[in-house]
């Protein structure tokens, strides 16, 4: 994981440094403002990469070297064999989008189906604990 | 994600199906798999591709004589502004996505991406996005018509009324937002879902580019959105974001090219990364400098944020000598790309299969582009050609050269992996070729028309300019380059019922993990992945006795 954060902060110090020079040469605010957002972007994710590496502490398997593919073994995680969440969502935010341009109504109507669509989709696998319709797969 | 429910373990989920079984369309429309997706994306975009492509010919004909043949001046506008939003922003960005989706997970040894249903909504945003922005055609002033740079003022309410302005500055914004989640989802991807063994330094230089990509892509992507809804602002509600009154005009300029100069890193370099999978499996070699090919890109996504407005030196307003640096400066990672291309051919035994043929095509063809890249890059020679027909010759050998060369590459060499059958190599090889002769008959003559003065966006131009030949000559090239097609769609027609491919890699030499799977991949990907010890691993698999070097 040492490379991934060190990506994202060495291009996040590069970013700093080209601020500084572009400033330095007569650059216009515009491009320093944005090479400075840029950095930012790019030392919060570091930053964030860095710091959830060190609270694992451990090597992952996909970090090692001499991995073998068993130390992956059990669990991968959950995935979501099919949705229609993701169309709701966009169809909503498309909605939002095109009220902008013809009327208030319609962005109102819109920012509602998008808040309705997200719930749906944020509580898709959402089933209560003890739940026996929980262990069936969707 | 949380959930209560027990979660299912990989082996829990192969092939599931969705509840009104039977229903493909059903199947597609709520698909998370993130092959499914990644060929809704390729087929999207390529479907975009032959539209454009349509628009691209309307202006070819119109230009072929002088006088107005079939369309007035602002319907020439509109169809110039729709082909290069629709090429770049609905073509090639998406192509990338698609490509991304398919090949990478597989690559890295995952089961999917990230967030399998964020995947599809950045689909969707995409799809409706585009036909948002293209849908101004049927509105009653016409399609966007300010360029796709959308330049202040002439893109402000007063110079470009009407709503199909609106509805392409909102679809790009939200086409943007679905490629964001998009470049969250491929770095999350490749951070966390790697399989044991597939360290960074063992990846694939193709899941390299597209990890840096995305970078890019999150770099890029915001500021545009920022600038178009700056711009959406100052069209709907009167605000003056970008009034040239306070330097609005040069503030979007900033603000596009911040985006603009990236964006085209963006459509490069996941088409360079094709280009590396199919090297080495066409030259019996591995990549040579597999590191210093990471470093390259590494420095090319670092430098790109830092010479944008070299698209701007003709305002007279920015720092010649500090964007001029910086533009050589880019030059040389791409050169050292080249050499290691060139390196890891050297001494092998090449043979020239068609996906081989188009990266080939793309060697020539994206090195020419570049070569004009370094005339613009200064700024004395930029000043006499800028705004003419110079720098559209520069950005098709560039981007088509890349986009198009690479996208047919990865076609042909991936075919057998998105369906389980060959393509055919004849029609493949005719394909080539046409579209090969078709694109430079186009193409290379519009430097001499640049240099003669044709500026770019004109509908028209005189019998007495002496551009009249030249002008012939590009269209003739651009008809040939899209008779390019048929051969192409005759090749995915009469090989549809072809034999199924039984083995892994029917190319035999293939490198990377997606070489280790069946053809076409389980619904997880892979059954079974093998021990992975170098950036090799499936050829270390197929091959055992050949050691390959351990990185």
């Amino acid at each position: 994981m040492k490379t991934n954060w060190q990506l994202f902060v060495g291009l996040s110090v590069f970013y700093v440094l080209m601020s500084v020079v572009y400033w330095f040469v007569g650059g216009e605010p515009v491009g320093i403002t944005g090479m400075i957002l840029a950095a930012c972007l790019a030392g919060m994710v570091g930053f964030y990469v860095w710091f959830t590496q060190k609270r694992i502490g451990t090597i992952m398997p996909s970090d090692n070297i001499t991995a073998e593919i068993s130390d992956g073994a059990g669990e991968l995680g959950f995935y979501s064999p099919h949705s229609w969440w993701p169309l709701p969502v966009a169809i909503s935010a498309i909605a939002v989008g095109f009220g902008l341009i013809i009327g208030w109504w319609l962005t109102l109507i819109a920012l509602v189906a998008l808040v309705i669509s997200i719930i749906g989709w944020v509580t898709e696998y959402e089933k209560p604990l003890d739940d026996p319709a929980a262990h069936v797969h969707h | 994600m949380t959930t209560y429910a027990e979660r299912p373990t990989i082996a829990a989920v192969p092939g599931v199906a969705p509840a009104a079984k039977g229903k493909n369309f059903v199947k597609w429309v709520t698909s998370t798999d993130h092959k499914t997706i990644g060929y809704l994306y390729l087929i999207t975009s390529f479907a975009w591709f032959l539209i454009a492509g349509v628009l691209a010919l309307i202006l070819r004909l119109e230009l072929t004589r002088p006088g107005m043949q079939f369309i007035s001046n602002e319907q020439y506008n509109q169809v110039f502004t729709m082909h290069g939003t629709i090429m770049l922003l609905m073509f090639a960005t998406p192509l990338f996505v698609g490509f991304a989706n398919v090949i990478m997970p597989l690559q890295i040894g995952a089961a999917d991406v990230a967030f399998p249903r964020l995947n599809m909504l950045s689909y969707w945003l995409y799809l409706f996005g585009g036909i948002m922005a293209f849908s101004g055609f049927l509105s009653p002033g016409g399609a966007a018509s300010f360029g796709w740079t959308a330049y202040a003022p002439l893109a402000n309410s007063t110079y470009s009324p009407g709503i199909g302005g609106d509805l392409w500055v909102i679809g790009l914004a939200i086409s943007g937002l679905g490629t964001i989640l998009g470049g969250v989802n491929f770095i999350t991807t490749i951070f966390t879902m790697r399989a044991p063994g597939m360290t960074m330094f063992r990846m694939s230089i193709f899941s390299w580019n597209v990890l840096l990509t995305s970078i890019l892509v999150l770099l890029a992507f915001p500021p545009l959105a920022a600038a178009l809804l700056g711009l959406e602002a100052d069209r709907i509600y009167g605000t003056h974001i970008f009034d040239p009154a306070n330097g609005g005009a040069m503030l979007w300029q900033h603000l596009f090219w911040f985006f603009g100069h990236p964006e085209v890193y963006i459509l490069a370099l996941p088409f360079f990364g094709i280009a590396t999978e199919i090297l080495p499996v066409f030259s019996r070699k591995p990549i040579f400098g597999y590191k210093g090919l990471i470093a390259a890109t590494i420095a090319i996504s670092a430098l790109s944020v830092a010479v944008w407005a070299h698209h701007m030196f003709a305002s007279g307003q920015v720092l010649l000598p500090f964007f001029s640096f910086m533009t050589f400066l880019i030059g040389v990672p791409t050169g050292v790309k080249f050499f290691n291309w060139i390196g890891t051919m050297w001494r092998g035994h090449v043979t020239f299969e068609t996906p081989m043929l188009w990266v080939m095509g793309f060697l020539v063809t994206f090195l020419f582009g570049g070569l004009t890249g370094i005339i613009l890059a200064s700024p004395p020679l930029d000043f006499a050609v800028s705004a003419s027909y110079f720098v559209v010759a520069h950005f098709h050998y560039v981007l088509f050269g890349t986009v198009v060369f690479a996208m047919f590459a990865g076609f042909y060499f991936w075919w057998p992996k998105f369906t389980g059958r060959m393509l055919n190599e004849r029609l493949g090889k005719i394909h080539f070729w046409t579209l090969f002769f078709g694109f430079h008959t186009t193409f290379l003559i519009q430097h001499w028309l640049g240099i003669k003065g044709f500026p770019r966006r004109y509908a028209d131009y005189l019998a007495t300019d002496g551009f009249t030949g030249m002008n012939m000559i590009s269209t003739i090239g651009s008809f040939l380059l899209a008779l390019s097609m048929i051969p192409f769609a005759i090749n995915v027609w009469i090989t549809r019922k072809s034999p199924k491919v039984e083995v892994d890699d029917p190319w035999g030499y293939g490198a990377s993990l997606e070489w280790a799977t069946s053809c076409p991949p389980p619904r997880h990907n892979f059954l079974s992945i093998p021990r992975i010890r170098s950036e090799r691993p499936a050829f270390d698999l197929h091959h055992p006795h050949i050691k390959t070097e351990d990185h």
